[in-house]
């Protein structure tokens, strides 16, 4: 395969490409080249795109980044900080790579599937093909991460298949200007129920790329849960994108928390392909310093009764610059829609920067479709009803800041996961102090 | 309901005709030729030539915007007539204005003369791209306001034009800005004097009569320390089966303490209900809030034309200045609407409000696009937005787009939108207590409307009503 980008910054990036082993399926191979030729064809987004009008990617392609060959040697106590005791399943990848050895293969019951990508390739083609590539846009970074389509995670949920417990994807960021794009795709037959987290964090304040992308398909009436956490060095880079669809009667919970990275980026797209669907959709971005955490969600409700209720929170201290882009696309026929928004951000100090953008767009005429966004400080009322019970100016500030935070928190059944969560954000918001820390 | 909803959607356009009148009209076409001549016939200063040829050299060089919700085909700027005049230019009184004009402005329903005195508002119209009437210039000059077309402000008063022309819209502000500092033939000056406040309400009404031509008026007010201006516009336009393009230009200015208020109530002709003919409205106005305490406040009430684009805004740029934005947008059959407004915060304490409703009926398309700003100096801001749609019928569109940037921390930014229809519920409602479905539709609506029509003048809250009432009758099915 000959790398001919139209931009200098998309060669770099494609470099490795070629180095990707052949795939087991000649279809994969397709597409992969399908993928590489239409990155040949892309440029690197500038903020005169009005997708990242206020995400400047300059100081990416001043990263010179390499394709990862061997991943770093991590051992299992390098990632026994990061252990879910709850989770039936744990993979780790580190720079894009599964290491076997890092993960904990639970019992699972029958009809829940957990394998890495090329595995399934082998074993699974059959169920793989249909979705593979079929859920993901065609923006530049997702055309990049099935340029290099090899390391992955396919998790599948049998028809009827139930399972409590979630399912851990670990994914380390541990060597210095790697670039990983790693894949998932989740896959629930009708009537099934499972949650899977797929879990970001560094090994050190290493600087890459890490460029993921998440394929899901929710059969009618199943239930899936899906919650990211990005949690990467303050250095780091993290694109990822998720793109989700849904058939009739399904329900899909997303709860995305960012405190991690230099910039960060996060897109959901969810696709309410038949009627009756249910959604709901938590965020929350905890920025400090000269973080920039960017994200952009979009609902498209297709079919008729669908809902979704959706709170993005960001809380940006420093420095810091957080980005909100919701769209809310009615189509026509989608009547008896019911779809909400809030976009609410918390500023901590003056040099902090929100940018929000709540976008409905309705085709339909018989909907409820209403959309809110806030910015401001604490409330010097709520301080001072602290203060005034003896609370110090700084322990009613983190107090307040965290109890904004603790409402999306609180909410992600995983007890562990919760307490970690709690725990970093308490220390984030004492950083915090005055809005002068800088975090990350 | 729905056969009842197609008839009465199906409402001729009143103002569709066109008058007669011989009109001078420019050869078809844009070069630097014709904006010479444009500068010539109107007898124009060495400074306003170099104006309008700076903003056309600009204006080569930029690309027509792709941003707004809107499609339409490709502008060809070559096949408009940059001027066109009503021959019988020489107008001294009201007496020698032609009497065509005079009737075409009764049908109109535009109060002039006596009409002018009941109402108590002093009328500036514009046919085409001229002038021809201002009343009450004698009643208005004697507490020191000028209010004339820009042509005459640009003979008696050159060092006004001068200072603010351009100064709140920069000749390479954007695309139609640009175009219409190259070619803009007339529009109103308004100039309200330190301490005063105007007596009247001041009016302009606007109407395109020839066909192919382009109206570009540009407005200039001015309101030094402690003035108080409220300023009406109205727009009509003839029915052809070709698109017209207008692109105005408004610019406001606010020293210390003074109060700018601007109503429009905008009703060129929409095209019909294939889409076909219509006026392409693309508008650049904004205010600028100069001084401390200053305000500016925008009202429209946006019913016709096949396309809107339009972002009425305030930079606020003194301490503690105001900016509010009050609006109905109206679309049915196939007209579409892109409209909304910019709140530039710059300055500390100040604030904005922004009410928009959108209606939307038949199968048109209505977005809201708009910004609020909150610069890093803007202590103490604050800003409340409110954005709510109605769908009429199944096959319309309506979209909001709000940006919303903050840098500073003691800002407080709150928007919210809500979509709502007329529900079978709620006519039945009106339906047990005795009321048709028409007027419980028309009661819906104004309730709807009513946080924005409140902030129009007497006058032209009636006509708005009507308006509506003319424009949506029966589109409930």
């Amino acid at each position: 395969m000959s790398v001919i980008a139209a931009h200098p910054y998309v060669a770099t990036l494609l470099a490795g490409s070629a180095a990707v082993p052949k795939s087991p399926a000649a279809w994969l191979d397709a597409l992969r080249a399908a993928a590489l030729e239409r990155a040949n064809a892309l440029s690197v987004p500038t903020t005169r795109d009005e997708e990242w009008r206020f995400t400047d990617l300059t100081p990416l392609t001043k990263l010179q980044l390499k394709p990862v060959t061997t991943a770093t040697a991590l051992t299992a106590a390098d990632i026994a900080g990061h252990v879910l005791p709850e989770a039936a399943v744990r993979l780790v990848f580190v720079d894009g790579i599964l290491l076997p050895q890092l993960g904990e293969a639970g019992k699972l019951p029958a009809g829940v599937t957990v394998l890495s990508l090329s595995e399934a390739l082998k074993t699974h083609a059959a169920l793989v093909e249909p979705h593979l590539a079929k859920l993901a846009g065609d923006d530049l970074f997702t055309a990049l991460n099935t340029a290099f389509l090899n390391q992955g995670v396919f998790v599948h949920f049998a028809k009827g298949a139930a399972l409590k417990a979630p399912l851990h994807l670990l994914f380390v960021a541990a060597g210095q200007d790697v670039a990983a794009h790693p894949r998932v795709l989740i896959v629930a037959e009708s009537g099934a129920e499972g949650s899977v987290i797929e879990d970001y964090v560094a090994h050190g304040e290493v600087a890459g790329l890490t460029n993921a992308v998440t394929e899901i398909a929710v059969a009618a009436n199943a239930l899936l849960r899906h919650i990211k956490l990005q949690r990467e060095s303050g250095k780091a880079f993290h694109i990822g994108s998720s793109a989700v669809t849904l058939g009739k009667d399904a329900r899909f919970v997303s709860q995305a928390v960012t405190l991690g990275a230099r910039l960060s980026r996060n897109n959901l797209t969810i696709r309410q392909q038949g009627e009756g669907i249910e959604v709901a959709i938590d965020g929350l971005a905890l920025i400090a310093g000269r973080q920039l955490a960017d994200t952009h969600t979009l609902i498209d409700h297709l079919k008729p009764h669908g809902r979704c209720e959706q709170v993005h929170k960001t809380i940006v201290g420093g420095g810091a610059h957080a980005v909100f882009n919701g769209k809310v696309f009615v189509r026509e026929g989608a009547q008896l829609t019911d779809s909400s928004q809030q976009s609410r951000n918390l500023l901590l100090s003056d040099k902090a920067r929100v940018d929000t953008k709540p976008q409905l767009e309705i085709f339909a005429d018989d909907v409820k479709c209403a959309h809110g966004a806030a910015v401001g400080q604490l409330d010097p009322e709520h301080l001072f009803y602290l203060k005034s019970r003896g609370l110090s100016e700084r322990a009613a500030r983190n107090l307040l800041t965290y109890a904004f935070g603790a409402e999306i928190i609180d909410r992600i059944p995983v007890p562990s996961l919760v307490a970690k969560l709690e725990k970093l954000v308490m220390q984030r918001t004492g950083d915090n102090k005055n809005g002068q820390g800088e975090g990350a | 309901m729905s056969t009842v909803l197609d008839q009465l959607v199906s409402q001729p356009y009143k103002h569709g005709f066109v008058t007669d009148i011989e009109s001078e009209t420019a050869p078809k076409g844009l070069n630097e030729d014709i904006i010479r001549m444009i500068s010539a016939k109107k007898n124009e200063p060495e400074w306003l030539l170099d104006f309008r040829l700076k903003a056309y050299r600009h204006w080569l060089t930029m690309t027509e915007p792709q941003w707004p919700n809107v499609s339409y085909p490709k502008i060809d700027f070559q096949a408009i007539s940059y001027y066109a005049a009503p021959k019988p230019k020489k107008k001294l009184s009201m007496d020698e204005v032609d009497p065509e004009l005079l009737k075409t402005f009764e049908k109109l329903g535009v109060p002039m003369n006596e009409r002018a005195a009941l109402a108590g508002v002093a009328v500036d119209v514009i046919f085409d791209s001229v002038s021809v009437a201002t009343t009450y210039k004698e009643k208005l000059a004697a507490v020191g306001i000028i209010f004339c077309s820009i042509s005459e402000a640009v003979h008696n008063h050159p060092e006004l034009v001068k200072k603010y022309i351009g100064s709140v819209v920069p000749v390479e502000d954007n695309y139609y800005a640009a175009l219409n500092s190259a070619v803009f033939t007339d529009g109103s000056f308004c100039f309200i004097p330190k301490g005063v406040k105007c007596p009247m309400e001041l009016s302009t009404y606007f109407r395109i009569n020839t066909q192919d031509s382009g109206q570009f008026e540009r407005t200039l007010i001015v309101a030094e320390e402690g003035a108080q201006v409220s300023y009406l516009e109205g727009c009509t336009a003839p029915k052809f089966d070709t698109n017209q393009l207008h692109a105005a230009v408004v610019e406001l200015v606010a020293l210390d303490d003074a109060d700018i208020k601007y109503s429009t109530v905008q009703n060129w002709y929409a095209g019909d209900e294939n889409g076909v003919g219509g006026i392409y409205n693309f508008v650049t106005k904004r205010g600028l809030c100069k001084g401390r305490n200053s305000k500016i406040s925008w009202t429209q009430v946006e019913t016709g034309s096949a396309i809107t684009w339009k972002y009425p805004s305030c930079v606020l740029l003194g301490d503690n200045s105001i900016g509010e934005f009050y609006s109905v947008a109206l679309t049915n059959h196939m007209q579409q609407a892109d409209t909304g407004t910019k709140m530039i915060h710059i300055g500390k304490n100040t604030r904005s409000t922004i009410i928009s409703k959108g209606i939307s009926a038949g199968r048109s398309n209505n977005s809201y696009r708009g910004l609020v700003k909150i610069g890093p100096r803007a202590e103490g801001a604050r800003n409340f937005s409110q954005c709510d749609s109605m769908l009429i019928g199944a096959k319309c569109g309506a979209n909001t787009f709000p940006y919303i940037d903050v840098q500073n921390p003691t800002a407080k930014v709150e928007h919210e939108a809500t979509t709502s229809k007329i529900g079978e519920d709620q006519l039945f409602y009106f339906q047990s207590r005795g009321i048709g479905t028409e007027e419980a539709v028309s009661m819906i609506i104004n309730g709807f409307c009513k946080d924005v029509f409140q902030q129009l003048p007497m006058e032209f809250a009636v006509e708005a009503t009507k308006l509506l009432g003319l424009k949506l009758e029966g589109s409930v099915g």
